[in-house]
């Protein structure tokens, strides 16, 4: 299988297991809470039915609202397309590096905000504002956890990293990899908008940073949105997963080794979904005003992942 | 165990160890910053355990024991009886507010680095690596004494300043002799004994065990 | 190249007398615009033939002002690229002003705006030129004077003339740090660039140091440095939009461009604590400007604080330069140096953009205050979409060329963690760490500038009113919004070429370390890669695939516009929605350590009744922490100093005559002394 036809193909397992996954942790966060929950496959119906939904656009919003769920899904995508999901070397690896993903995610939260001030409602406005905040705090963490990376690897580029971690299987116990693995688990937590940064089952106005933002969108356009935000939560968990645990991911384009990458990939899938089901039973969300407390406590993780990571040398 | 492994375990446990002082920073409340302390002190024992492992040291490992024993179970159950007892007032906010005492904290580690760079380059043991994480261990405590208003977490902050001493000298001579070690446990009792009489006899005056009321006794 | 030298300053010197000699009305306007517009192209052609390697360019005028030594004008790889970026702005800029000057048309005011315009540009453009001391001061001063004026066009506006005045002092303190630097830089011998490189290799370590400390608080209060950039946040609102996109866009680049040649070229470079000074001033800048353009209110304000970011981002890249090379790591350091030069070019291609774009909307509405603002984007839809174009830039988000810069710049910041000093290594760390903290805060301040001003319901009438710009505004911003996309696109051609410049300058030879791969960009020891070009297609690609895959899927049903949800409330008016205040408050609370605003809130209770509140005002205010603590003691103490002097004009006339012999007395024993000798 040529190398470019590699691209759209890991572009479609992510976008089809993306709900899957946020099925599978509403349904075990459900039997945690003792609840019955719906079932794992629920997210799949739920955008059949958005899509064949009629829109209702707010009179207030302008060209921009209708735009900006395609720029998120759009951006989303491409960022599936530069992610280790299933090979190593990467299809499009030349082309961005770990940098352009968080930059290229950072672009969906932009454009995301811009819709939420768009229709001129107070919670658009609150939630566009809590969001950027909670993103320019995150920044500083996901660099130096990238260089931390990075460092040992010699290179941001993706392929590399999750390569020198299969070269020396010890390195994936170092320090330095420890620690940046939990300043990147704190950050997803921070940038897919899970507890305890913000609920993603809420609809209290007031409680709300993601749902705020989306809380005009309706129809095709809300499919978009929250198609794009599970495949957000599987490329953080795909890059938690492969970077940090690389074994499953197929060095060779064959249809076995492929198979079995995606088996890998859904069972490191569901290993971190479990981990966040667990954790957003047992703690409960945070004030916005202790978020950036959270989020220096992940950047002096990434601060020490960096300095354990070039200073044991 | 190879001088590799020794290495990056000995950082693996100097960063736990530093990590139990800087949960202090962040976390609020007396439970939670008696739980920092337990585990810092567990880490280091089993820190401990691991270079009189690689040394071959029989002593570590008593010390380890007795640390254990000593400030992972005996001092957490002492605390807590404090805790209990004084601890039941409203959080006060700390001088400098959570996320900068973490970035400070942040800083001070750097700081240690560049403080035990010659350190460092000039031992040949393979535990050096976690030195400079100890250094800023001692250095956070510090700054937790200083920033802290309770005068609860200024005793948990003078514990983790002698973890931190402990770390250090276990990391930097591969051991501390025994007799030493008992000697500095004695002292740090018995220091910890005059700490509770004295947060005893604040909150006796004061109705609280803020550090800043201290300032009253002038009038 | 010689013709393209004198078909630039012909172009520039006409403008100015045509706008002089034609009058106040639209034939002088137009005429000194488009000439300048030749100017102005004429110097890209200069730059890129500079660049493309080829003959140097050189010219001395001796008989021009023989008495003080003759004037010398020379180009090479550096000055290029600052001529090219000036160019780059001027074009649109000239165009744009066209349109803008349009309310001056009738008032003596438009005749000294078209000339300081023109005299602007020509002085700006020869700063890069100048091969000799005379020639870098006399249009450095020039520029300087020709902006103060071109910011005291409006000069009816209140704080007009406060901002011409911080600007005049800071530009004259600088001037005094630039002439004491080249004085002791020339040690007795010729003010020729060439003399100077010679004797700056001999010069002591001490003098070079204090060399360079001068020069960089000369060319840092030009940049716009912290804690020199007082002025800007001063200047740039209060001149016109045109002016401002010049001086934001290419002025404050010369500061860097100073730096740099006497910084690297000239003195070749220096002991490390050079680079870590320029580091610690560029990182503190950036994080710091961006902090307060997030307070901000005044779209133009906040404008010149981001100014003042990215003028530090530029300055964290010389500055690794400068240390790379004195850790004698001389790939990395060319590497930094051209990805500084790049973003200098980025720089002034989106915020030339964005200045336009604020001035269109204060030529539509009178305002500048985003709390009355709102919904432009429906009655200025060309301005409000240049002006998204110009945000997504500066936000540094790809696939743009803000953001392609940003990658070279973390990029070139990597190798110095492997540094052997510690010190250098926890140096890299922490400049790292505020980059990224405030590439962050940038994409959340853009969020607010645009957001508030061009979207959702207008919030009051003038923004209702608003009314597209005219067909000459509306070119000038969309030729710099293309130049972005271009800028983007072409930055495997034009990153190359900057490297090349650089190479020489930290003293690698001249083609310089290998950053291009076909058509990706990559590091010097080719580990990190990224291609602009395949970001941007994939992007634009899987946008479209999306667009037609739901057209053809999804439900076919039309569209409905109903009211936005209002939580069952009915009536939905402006007051009810975000403001700029508002969206930037969960960051003021958060560094409220660091901003520490001033709070006053009074409330009106009814006089009967304390129950009942008749009226509550609330006003809280940000006073820059250098403002309050550095400017505001020394202006204290120099008005101090002048009330003693006051005392001499006594307003006698027999006191003036008194002076008078007393001077010629004194000079007379001096002369007798001096004599004897």
């Amino acid at each position: 299988m040529s190398p470019w036809l590699l691209g759209p193909v890991q572009a479609a397992v992510a976008l089809m297991l993306a709900p899957g996954l946020v099925g599978a942790i509403r349904w075990m966060k459900a039997r945690l809470q003792s609840r019955q929950g719906s079932p794992p496959w629920q997210p799949y119906l739920e955008l059949r039915k958005l899509f064949a939904k009629e829109v209702v656009v707010s009179s207030n919003a302008s060209w921009l609202f209708r735009a900006a769920p395609f720029i998120v899904f759009g951006s989303t995508v491409t960022v599936t397309l530069l992610v280790p999901l299933l090979t190593v070397p990467l299809p499009l690896g030349g082309a961005g590096d770990l940098l352009v993903v968080v930059y290229l995610l950072l672009l969906g939260t932009f454009f995301l905000a811009l819709a939420g001030l768009d229709p001129g409602s107070p919670f658009g406005g609150m939630g566009a504002s809590r969001e950027m905040t909670v993103a320019a705090l995150a920044e500083p963490t996901v660099a130096l956890a990238i260089f931390a990376l990075a460092w040992g690897a010699g290179s941001t580029n993706l392929g590399q990293i999750a390569s020198r971690t299969l070269i020396t299987p010890s390195e994936a116990l170092a320090p330095g990899h420890v620690l940046a693995f939990a300043a990147i688990f704190l950050v997803t937590l921070a940038e897919t908008g899970r507890l305890p940064v913000d609920n993603p089952s809420t609809h209290l106005e007031l409680t709300m940073i993601h749902e705020a933002m989306v809380l005009e969108y309706s129809g095709r356009y809300l499919a978009l949105i929250e198609w794009a935000a599970a495949l957000k939560l599987l490329v953080f968990f795909s890059l938690l997963g492969n970077l940090f645990a690389p074994w499953g991911v197929a060095s060779a384009i064959t249809p076995g080794a492929l198979l079995w990458a995606v088996l890998a990939l859904a069972l490191k899938l569901l290993a971190l979904g479990g981990v966040i089901a667990l954790v957003e039973t047992h703690i409960a969300k945070l004030r916005l005003f202790r978020v950036p407390e959270l989020l220096s406590a992940s950047f002096i993780l990434a601060l020490l992942a960096v300095t354990a990571s070039f200073l044991v040398r | 165990m190879s001088p590799e492994i020794v290495s990056q375990l000995s950082v693996g446990g100097s960063t736990l160890v530093l990590l139990g002082g800087l949960m202090m920073l962040w976390r609020r409340g007396v439970a939670a910053h008696i739980g920092a302390f337990t585990f810092q002190s567990v880490a280091l024992a089993a820190t401990m355990a691991m270079v009189g492992w690689f040394a071959g040291d029989w002593q570590l490992w008593a010390v380890a024991v007795l640390l254990l024993l000593v400030k992972g179970i005996g001092i957490p159950l002492l605390l807590k009886r404090m805790g209990r007892r004084f601890g039941s007032e409203r959080e006060l906010e700390p001088y400098v507010n959570t996320a900068t005492s973490l970035l400070i904290g942040g800083l001070l580690v750097l700081l240690a680095y560049i403080v035990t760079a010659p350190l460092v380059s000039v031992s040949r043991l393979p535990t050096r690596t976690g030195m400079p994480l100890a250094i800023g261990l001692v250095f956070v405590s510090l700054f937790i004494i200083i920033s802290r208003k309770k005068a609860l977490t200024q005793v948990l902050g003078f514990l983790m300043l002698e973890n931190g001493i402990a770390l250090l000298a276990v990391l930097g001579t591969h051991g501390i002799p025994i007799i030493v070690e008992i000697g500095v446990f004695l002292d740090v009792a018995l220091g910890f004994i005059v700490m509770q009489v004295f947060v005893y006899q604040i909150h006796e005056t004061f109705e609280s065990i803020d550090v800043e009321q201290l300032n009253r006794l002038r009038e | 190249m010689r013709a393209l030298f004198f078909l630039m300053v012909s172009g520039y010197a006409t403008g100015a007398a045509a706008s002089l000699v034609l009058g106040t009305g639209p034939l002088a306007r137009w005429t000194s615009t488009l000439v300048a517009v030749v100017g102005a192209a004429a110097g890209l052609g200069l730059a890129t033939g500079a660049s493309m390697g080829g003959a140097a360019f050189s010219l001395e005028a001796p008989d021009l002002l023989a008495s003080a030594g003759g004037l010398a004008f020379g180009l090479d790889g550096l000055g290029a690229v600052f001529l090219a970026l000036t160019s780059l702005v001027a074009a649109p800029s000239a165009l744009y002003g066209a349109g803008y000057s349009r309310a001056w048309d009738g008032r003596p005011v438009q005749r000294q705006a078209g000339f300081m315009l023109n005299l602007f540009l020509l002085s700006m453009s020869l700063v890069p030129l100048a091969d000799g001391t005379l020639t870098f001061l006399l249009f450095w001063e020039g520029m300087s004077l020709s902006s103060y004026f071109l910011v005291m066009t409006e000069a009816d506006r209140p704080e007009v003339s406060g901002a011409g005045q911080w600007y005049l002092g800071m530009t004259q303190m600088g001037l005094a740090c630039l002439l004491g630097a080249f004085l002791l830089m020339q040690a007795g011998g010729p003010a020729t660039f060439a003399h100077l490189r010679a004797a700056g290799a001999m010069l002591p370590a001490g003098t070079r140091d204090l060399v360079f400390v001068l020069a960089l608080i000369g060319f840092g209060s030009k940049a716009g440095l912290i804690p020199l950039h007082v002025w800007l946040p001063r200047a740039h609102p209060a001149a016109p939009s045109h002016v401002s996109a010049l001086m934001s866009g290419a002025m404050i680049k010369m500061g860097v461009y100073g730096l740099l040649r006497i910084g690297l070229d000239v003195l070749g470079g220096g002991p490390a604590w050079w680079g870590a000074l320029v580091i610690g001033l560029g990182a503190l800048s950036a994080v710091l400007g961006v902090l307060y353009a997030l307070t901000e209110d005044d779209l133009k304000r906040l404008l010149a604080y981001s100014s003042v970011e990215n003028i530090g981002v530029i300055v964290l890249g010389v500055g690794a330069a400068f240390l790379f090379q004195s850790l004698q790591m001389l790939p990395a350091a060319a590497f930094a140096l051209a990805a500084a030069l790049f973003h200098a070019v980025n720089h002034a291609a989106f915020k030339g953009l964005l200045f336009m774009g604020a001035g269109a909307v204060l030529h539509a509405t009178g305002t500048r205050n985003m709390n009355r603002l709102g919904g432009l984007i429906r009655g200025m839809p060309w301005t409000a979409a240049c002006f998204l174009l110009g945000s997504v830039a500066i936000a540094g988000l790809p696939p743009l060329n803000g953001f392609v810069s940003e990658w070279l710049l973390f990029q070139s910041l990597l190798p110095g963690i492997g540094a052997p000093s510690p010190l250098v290594a926890v140096l890299m760390v922490l400049a790292l760490g505020m980059l990224a903290l405030t590439a962050g805060l940038a994409a959340a301040c853009f969020v607010k500038a645009f957001g508030i001003t061009f979207l959702a319901i207008p919030r009051s009438p003038e923004a209702v009113a608003a009314h597209e710009a005219d067909r000459s505004m509306r070119t000038g911003m969309i030729v710099l919004a293309a130049a972005c996309l271009l800028l983007s696109v072409g930055s495997f051609v034009i990153f190359p070429r900057l490297s090349t410049v650089a190479a020489p300058l930290v003293g690698l030879p001249a083609p310089g370390p290998v950053v291009r791969a076909g058509l990706t960009l990559q590091t010097p020891d080719g580990l990190a890669q990224m291609s602009p070009v395949i970001v941007t297609v994939g992007l634009g690609l899987v946008v479209l695939v999306a667009w037609l895959a739901v057209k053809r899927f999804a439900s076919r049903r039309p569209l409905r516009v109903g009211e936005t949800w209002g939580c069952g409330r009915v009536v939905q008016t402006p007051r009810m929605e975000y403001t700029s205040t508002a969206f930037a408050e969960p960051l003021r609370r958060i560094f409220a350590e660091f901003y520490r605003p001033t709070e006053d809130v009074s409330i009106d209770f009814h006089p009967d009744s304390r129950y009942f509140v008749q009226s509550i005002s609330y006003r809280s205010a940000i006073l820059p922490w250098f403002d309050r603590y550095l400017y505001a003691p020394v202006i204290a103490r120099i008005r101090f100093w002048s009330e003693r002097v006051l005392t001499l004009q006594s307003g006698s006339v027999h006191a003036y005559l008194a002076y008078l012999v007393a001077a010629l007395v004194l000079l007379l024993g001096w002369l007798v002394v001096t004599g004897q000798r």
